[in-house]
């Protein structure tokens, strides 16, 4: 019941914005290229019935031909869930923030940024937030090659007497 | 037996009766270095929790003198290194290590901490903390059991309190 109110809703803010709604194992996707993001998730979270008001998660993917940004969306206020998932080039990764409609989205957009190199437009403070800030690449990404071990240890010569 | 260590045993025991031990300050140093260590905290990953299972009642490290856990590494002069040190912590593992007083001592404890563990072809890990500071005990594990945690403190006490004996086993001279 809760799923078809929810599923005709998507489907009219899908075609505002050019979108696809699929269904997998009960769960609404709503696939939607970048330059469309904010658009669909204020539309998202101002659903009339069931709006989605709560970014659960938001992490990136490496489809190998392109990159994406997923945000799991669902609300406090009910059991509607909803997966948006922005497609993004893969030469050139950028994206709208979502820190103006989230702020939560903070830490999680600077995780995107440094696992996969995907720069938010209008982000407040996007630096790296895992890794060292010298750190080369991007290291989530599929055709990131590890450095062999010599290289990564940081080698130190014992000092005599120790 | 030699006449001469025969009569140095004989003038031992005669103090002993009056409650007097002879030895030589070094010898007193090592026994008392070896039998009171303070330890770091520096649980970085799971085997933190075989640690402070350790200094719990059950496994009771303070049968040994080694209870005395201290957040800081000044007051500190064994560090037990428990768990995954990433490429990130290195340099503020040897900051810690730096900042212990001397003389000090390092357990690496589990593989981890040994060699890099399971993770060790990861693009953010250290393979064993031994590339940053020097160790003096690796304990084997994933993570150890407190009895190898104990185990291997006993063997740094052994170290410890017999410097002479392990130079001779680790180099025959």
């Amino acid at each position: 019941m809760e799923n078809k109110v929810l599923r005709e809703q998507v489907e009219k803010l899908a075609t505002q914005v050019n979108g696809e709604v699929e269904e997998i194992l009960g769960e609404l996707i709503l696939k939607v290229k970048a330059s469309y993001i904010n658009e669909t998730l204020k539309g998202a979270k101002s659903l009339a019935n069931t709006p989605c008001d709560f970014l659960h998660d938001l992490c990136g993917l490496d489809a190998v031909d392109h990159l994406e940004v997923i945000y799991q969306l669902s609300s406090l206020r009910g059991p509607q869930r909803l997966r948006v998932k922005a497609i993004v080039d893969r030469e050139n990764p950028v994206i709208d923030s979502v820190t103006g409609i989230w702020q939560g989205a903070n830490f999680l957009e600077r995780e995107a940024y440094d696992m996969f190199g995907i720069s938010f437009k209008g982000h407040p403070n996007l630096k790296r937030i895992y890794m060292w800030d010298d750190f080369e690449g991007y290291p989530l990404r599929k055709d990131y090659v590890t450095e062999p071990i010599e290289v990564r240890n940081i080698v130190r010569t014992r000092i005599e007497g120790e | 037996m030699d006449v001469a260590l025969e009569k140095q045993l004989r003038e031992d025991e005669t103090l002993m009766e009056k409650n007097i031990l002879v030895t030589n300050i070094d010898k007193l140093l090592n026994w008392a270095r070896g039998h009171s260590f303070w330890p770091v905290t520096l649980g970085l990953a799971c085997c933190a929790i075989e640690m402070m299972a350790t200094g719990g009642p059950r496994y009771d490290i303070s049968r040994f003198g080694y209870e005395v856990f201290r957040a800081s590494p000044r007051q500190a002069d064994v560090m037990i290194v428990a768990g995954t040190c990433t490429r990130k912590m290195a340099p503020l593992l040897r900051r810690i290590y730096d900042q212990m007083p001397e003389p000090k001592w390092v357990i690496a404890m589990g593989s981890c901490a040994n060699a890099g563990g399971p993770f060790v072809d990861s693009y953010s890990m250290l393979a064993g903390v031994d590339k940053v500071v020097p160790v003096d005990v690796y304990i084997p594990g994933c993570p150890p059991r407190p009895e190898s945690l104990l185990y291997g403190l006993l063997q740094l006490q052994y170290k410890v309190s017999n410097p002479a004996k392990v130079r001779l086993m680790k180099h025959g001279k």
